[in-house]
């Protein structure tokens, strides 16, 4: 690792950045236009949020709050949980001095705004001892937390082993390495059934146990109830969202997929998200009444169904370039979320949660439930062709929303997906659904450049007769 | 009306000209750092062999990688459709071709009327394509061509364990400090090139008639690898391989044209 690298700690980077980013737009477009001059490695990505408006600002700022929380954890004498996206947030935000910082979403911030990305944390994880097909979302983060270059944390919190075995051993890593208090939340193969459901839940309560142990606090129930009502009301929210984004033009501008997933991942049960959330849908009907497309020209082209995640390598060009081309960017399949009222689960209700806030053991179970249904976890979990896995979700998504083609964007990094895509590619195929398999690493450029992947996109929508 | 195609590729260059259905001229060189001379350099050297000018075309395709760069075509098409285009307009029994570059290689099914049902291109190295069998006829001291018509009198090929073009130059150095002969080597690597790519044809279902396209398919080593590897004939088309690309381009501008 650089030596300049090793200059400024990586939660500090992201938070100097992101809190400056949230307030370009508090001046004049004047002020703002000469701002953008001065950041010239992430100005794409920062112009194509706050271009958004309100949901923009929203976005930067929700993100400035989560970031603040993270670099000065213990400077408010609080505990900071380190773990994965695919453990909920709300049990964490119901605790009052726990902080949770979750791997993949710093990696995200720092892929999207840091001149070269996260390749130096990366590589720092495989010279501690990672493999170099260990998960970039992950290596992009914990390489910092590895160098001493962040916040130590104080416990870890894995939802992955079940799911995904890099993601697991990423945790271990780490627990080990930095001598760290690991807890780790493990799921059977199936999603639904009552012994599955009481499993879960029982699996839940220990891990609830040990927080409360680490964190020398007692979870606390009003709190609880507080966090999980709002996120009752974020789910009507989104689903009002994905309800609008089936017609045609689709009314929801492409960036905020990422406002989507990533305001859900990051601040699931605050208020923060809630304002983003109404702020979306006001944008997002005004476009539906106006019969007008959420790009930035009001047109679509085509409609496009991530299968997988997304990508976004230096700057965020992922979404600059989807828009530029007047691209629809449908809900990424993989942070679809399963609330009873979601489009998408109707008639698979057995597949979803529901928010119960009647007692504390409702609430608990309530969590659990939640928790088995986060994207990847259910998508991933058991064989390919279990039920209410990927290839179903994706069957589900297309009949709802009718893209005109998906792309899976991935590499063995993510064993799991890696290694059924091809089977996902042909029934998708069957299904009607041009699909385009691209090996390629999101938050790592060294695998395949972002212009590599415009120009296989491209090429594939030409050749399958997708645009003219 | 003359139509005229020109596929700027990693490694050469090719310009293909038709007048209606009949070839007036073709032409291929090496491309240089500069794709745009490139491009005009082998355009003048097919229009030579056509006893033509640039005036007498009345559209060009480009395509390739560098076909964005090519200052006198007027609309440019992917190498996949072009290769599928050039190879269904040569011999329209075709349905899956494969084609290896310099750089790349794919695999691309067609249907009966000539469209793309399926394709696929590699990733991760360079292992399946033209560079490959470069870096190895350089180390054994060969032309290129050579690599393909020397492999003919292997008795005992090799087998090449690696995949990594780095690392099958050191088996082959190896085997070469042993006193292995050449064409035993050039035959090994011939099969490992043509192993590696059936995978990618593979994937896309073979169905016959096969050809392959590319300079690759020049070398009669990798094409009969490739036949003993899929279990199927390679039809040979009735043009130099190489300029299938440039002839889809050129098949795609005489379309544009309006000449069925």
């Amino acid at each position: 690792m650089k030596r300049e690298t090793r200059e400024y700690n990586l939660d500090w980077m992201l938070w100097s950045s992101v809190v400056s980013g949230s307030k370009v737009m508090d001046g004049t477009d004047k002020e703002y236009q000469a701002l953008l001059r001065l950041i010239p490695n992430f100005r794409g990505i920062i112009d194509t949020i706050l271009r958004q408006g309100e949901p923009g600002r929203l976005f930067m700022k929700m993100g400035a709050e989560y970031l603040d929380d993270i670099k000065a954890v213990h400077e408010k004498g609080k505990k900071l949980c380190f773990g994965t996206f695919v453990a909920s947030k709300d049990l964490f935000y119901a605790f009052d001095n726990v902080v949770p910082a979750w791997a993949e979403i710093l990696t995200v911030f720092a892929t999207m705004m840091m001149r070269k990305g996260t390749a130096e944390y990366m590589d720092y994880c495989c010279e501690a001892g990672f493999t170099e097909t260990s998960c970039s979302a992950q290596r992009g983060s914990v390489g910092a937390y590895l160098a001493g270059l962040a916040e130590k944390p104080d416990f870890l919190v894995c939802g992955a082993p079940g799911i995904c075995d890099t993601n697991a051993n990423a945790m271990q890593f780490m627990s080990e390495y930095l001598d760290i208090p690991l807890f780790q939340l493990t799921f059977p193969s199936n999603l639904t059934g009552r012994r599955i459901t009481d499993y879960q839940r029982k699996d839940y309560r220990a891990l609830i146990a040990f927080v409360e142990e680490h964190a020398g606090s007692r979870l606390d129930e009003d709190r609880l109830r507080s966090v999980l009502a709002e996120h009752r009301r974020q789910d009507e929210i989104i689903n009002e969202i994905f309800d609008l984004t089936r017609l045609k033009p689709c009314p929801m501008p492409p960036i905020f997929n990422l406002f989507l997933y990533a305001g859900r991942l990051q601040s699931s049960g605050r208020k923060s998200l809630t304002a983003l959330l109404e702020s979306m849908l006001r944008v997002v009907r005004e476009n539906a009444k106006a019969g007008r497309a959420g790009t930035v020209s009001g047109r679509e082209r085509a409609r496009l169904l991530m299968c997988y995640i997304d990508h976004y390598t230096t700057d965020g060009r992922f979404w600059q370039w989807v828009d530029s081309q007047d691209i629809s960017l449908l809900p990424t399949l993989i942070f679809t979320f399963f609330n009873r009222g979601i489009n998408y689960a109707e008639e698979r209700q057995d597949q979803t949660y529901e928010i119960d806030t009647s007692t504390m053991d409702a609430m608990i179970d309530s969590l659990a439930d939640i928790n088995s249904r986060m994207p990847m976890v259910k998508q991933l979990r058991g064989p390919y062709d279990a039920a209410g896995m990927w290839r179903e979700d994706l069957f589900c998504m297309t009949r709802l929303m009718k893209p005109d083609f998906a792309v899976y964007l991935g590499s063995m990094g993510c064993r799991n997906s890696y290694g059924v895509n091809k089977l996902i590619q042909r029934d998708a195929e069957r299904f009607g659904l041009p699909t385009l398999l691209l090996f390629a690493d999101a938050f790592d450029d060294r695998v395949a450049s972002w212009e590599f992947c415009v120009e296989k996109i491209s090429e594939f929508m030409h050749v399958r007769g997708i645009v003219s | 009306m003359i139509a005229a195609g020109c596929d700027v590729g990693s490694l050469t260059t090719k310009a293909v000209i038709l007048n209606n259905a009949r070839l007036l001229g073709h032409a291929l060189v090496r491309s240089s750092f500069n794709p745009e001379k490139s491009a005009s350099e082998v355009m003048e050297k097919a229009l030579a062999s056509a006893r033509l000018t640039m005036d007498d075309i009345s559209l060009c395709v480009g395509t390739g990688y560098g076909r964005e760069r090519i200052g006198f075509v007027k609309k440019t098409v992917s190498e996949i459709s072009c290769h599928a285009k050039g190879a269904h307009f040569l011999q329209p029994s075709i349905r899956t071709i494969i084609d290896i570059g310099g750089q790349d290689c794919k695999a691309i099914r067609l249907d009966a009327k000539g469209e793309i049902v399926k394709f696929i291109t590699n990733d991760k190295c360079a292992s399946g394509t033209g560079r490959f069998l470069e870096v190895m006829a350089k180390l054994l001291g060969l032309e290129l061509g050579e690599l393909g018509r020397i492999s003919g009198q292997a008795t005992h090929p090799i087998t090449l364990a690696s995949t990594c073009t780095v690392w099958a130059q050191a088996e082959v150095i190896m085997h070469l400090n042993e006193g292995m002969p050449k064409a035993d080597l050039a035959a090994g690597i011939n099969e490992a090139m043509a192993a590696r790519v059936a995978i990618l044809a593979r994937s896309v279902g073979i169905e016959q008639d096969v050809c392959m396209t590319g300079g690759v398919a020049k070398n009669p080593g990798v094409v009969e690898a490739m036949e003993k590897q899929l279990g199927v004939p390679m039809r040979r088309l009735r043009l130099d391989p190489q300029l299938m690309g440039a002839l889809g381009a050129a098949v795609f501008a005489r379309e544009r044209l309006g000449v069925s």
